[in-house]
């Protein structure tokens, strides 16, 4: 059992609810997420979102990265800005830019390379352009993008441009992001590649936390340390309703199977049963 | 050489069979020209009338009445394309958008109408040859950059939301710069209406020379061989216009694949 602790929230929602007129997409979302500290390591946080097709999930992230106001409900995060009261950082909502966002087209300025790209994100940071440059030279170095720093997005290949935009974000809002079905119809290179970054993510600072949704559940369970099965519940008859909210939450740390190297048993069951909730949702 | 696969649909040919099928279409039309032209009676000019034509009006100042339309159509091009731009990129803004497509609709009204009240606020006849070229060139040109605007990817506006850009800097990023290259691709493409127009707008409004002009005295004398010459000079200039403009975008904009 690796052994870690909780700290302070880093991420919470709380009664959000989307409708657009009659219709309502998700309702009741509620969740909580804590910075997690393991001693001796450093060690961000990967949070899974599942569900069938049209069950919200694009919908929540929209609404966790700030792009659309939730009809009901808040989605907090810590307030940086603000000093500590008794030891805790003061929360607020969500704003746009403040939860980085990558879609999974992997969308960058089509008319930017990716050293202009990285710098254009890093526009608002206080450092000097000299500090911005060696932030920005170390990170292309990193992430095995320094030959293609004068590479426009359309002469990326799949792997550049995966990597280009996860770094851009990650140099833009800090230490959330976001991530929608980041692995959806991409090669086995390619899955490797998004899984590197986000190891790289992860081991870089403690708050450092991805969100992300995927349908291939062995990937969700051997990536994320908490993850959340989001579908249709049933009403009071046993019929399914018709807007998403969050069904079973799997906490892998609590679980023992967070951060393993392998694959093992207990994955495999966990996964059996988030594949019975999800057919269930 | 298989020559069945020129006859096959959605075959992709390589490029010295493409170069052979332009050549061989070139060989027949130019070959139907002379045949066609060669009896009693003939509704085209034979060859020996266009080049007999050519040189008299090149004898006449065609290369200056050229570059006069030239003229003309730049100066024109140049207020309506900063013109369309000005409502265009303001088309996102709530307020505004209803000008915009309003000014897009307005490539409904009948020309004629248009030049009877420029001709009573404009007194000399080449302000009014511009004054009819920019209207009409920027209603078409609106047209198209909404439509451009209108199919800028909405995950490219949440991209730049995401990278904490305000609505106005989203504008900048992703619709002005980002999209910067299909601006000339819309003017490569309006062009040609426009240089249609532009030798319609010079025989209607006689004045100071240019190719509309040359057409019309042409015309008046039923003169098919110098008619064809200059319909095939417009032709050149036009299609010449075209591939500079196709050739900046590509040079300009090395992401630009539209």
């Amino acid at each position: 059992m690796n052994h870690y602790e909780q700290k302070d929230t880093i991420l919470h929602a709380e009664n959000v609810s989307v409708s657009y007129g009659e219709k309502t997409i998700i309702k009741d979302i509620n969740f909580l997420e804590r910075d997690t500290v393991r001693p001796g390591k450093v060690q961000g946080q990967v949070i899974a979102f599942l569900g069938r097709s049209g069950r919200g999930k694009s919908t929540l992230f929209r609404v966790i990265t700030g792009l659309n106001k939730p009809t009901t409900g808040h989605v907090l995060i810590p307030d940086s800005t603000k000093k500590p009261i008794d030891g805790k950082i003061p929360a607020k909502d969500v704003e746009e830019g403040d939860v980085g966002f990558v879609d999974q087209r992997y969308t960058l300025f089509r008319h930017k390379t990716v050293y202009q790209a990285l710098t254009y994100a890093m526009r608002n940071s206080t450092l000097s352009k000299a500090e911005k440059n060696d932030k920005i030279m170390r990170y292309l170095v990193e992430w095995g993008l320094e030959k293609s720093k004068d590479q426009y997005p359309n002469e990326l290949s799949g792997g550049q441009r995966q990597r280009t935009a996860i770094l851009e974000q990650l140099l833009s809002s800090g230490h959330y992001i976001v991530m929608d079905e980041p692995f959806s119809g991409l090669d086995i290179g390619n899955i490797l590649n998004v899984k590197t970054a986000f190891k790289l993510i992860n081991e870089s600072h403690d708050l450092n936390t991805i969100i992300f949704s995927t349908h291939d559940i062995e990937l969700a369970v051997e990536l994320a340390d908490s993850l959340y099965v989001i579908g249709y519940p049933r009403n009071a008859e046993g019929k399914l309703e018709t807007f998403g909210t969050i069904l079973h939450h799997y906490d892998l740390k609590a679980m023992g199977i967070a951060w393993h190297d392998s694959f093992g048993a207990q994955h495999r069951d966990l996964a059996e049963e988030v594949k019975k909730a999800l057919l269930a949702s | 050489m298989n020559f069945r696969s020129w006859f096959r649909p959605f075959e992709i040919l390589k490029k010295e069979h493409n170069i052979a099928l332009i050549v061989i279409w070139v060989v027949m039309v130019v070959g139907y020209w002379f045949v066609a032209t060669s009896g009693e009676e003939k509704l085209f000019p034979p060859p020996e009338k266009v080049i007999a034509g050519l040189q008299a009006l090149y004898g006449e100042g065609l290369v200056v009445h050229i570059a006069s339309s030239l003229g003309l159509c730049l100066k024109a091009t140049l207020i309506s394309v900063v013109v369309s731009l000005f409502f265009a990129y303001l088309s996102p803004v709530p307020f505004m958008r209803p000008v915009a497509i309003g000014l897009s609709r307005m490539r409904y009204l009948p020309l004629t109408g248009i030049t009877f009240y420029l001709a009573m606020m404009m007194h000399d006849a080449r302000s009014m040859q511009v004054g009819v070229l920019v209207i009409f060139m920027s209603l078409y040109f609106i047209t198209s950059l909404l439509g451009v605007i209108k199919d800028s990817p909405q995950e490219e506006i949440d991209h730049a939301r995401s990278l904490k850009c305000s609505r106005w800097e989203v504008l900048w990023e992703v619709i002005v710069k980002g999209r910067f290259d299909y601006v000339i691709e819309v003017l490569r493409q309006n062009l040609a209406i426009t240089w249609m127009m532009l030798v319609t707008v010079e025989s209607i409004l006689v004045a100071a020379g240019g190719l509309g002009v040359l057409i019309k005295n042409s015309d008046k004398f039923m003169n098919h061989g110098r008619i064809v010459a200059l319909q095939l000079v417009i032709l050149l200039v036009g299609l010449g216009i075209d591939w500079i403009l196709n050739t900046t975008r590509k040079s300009l904009f090395r992401y630009s694949k539209i």
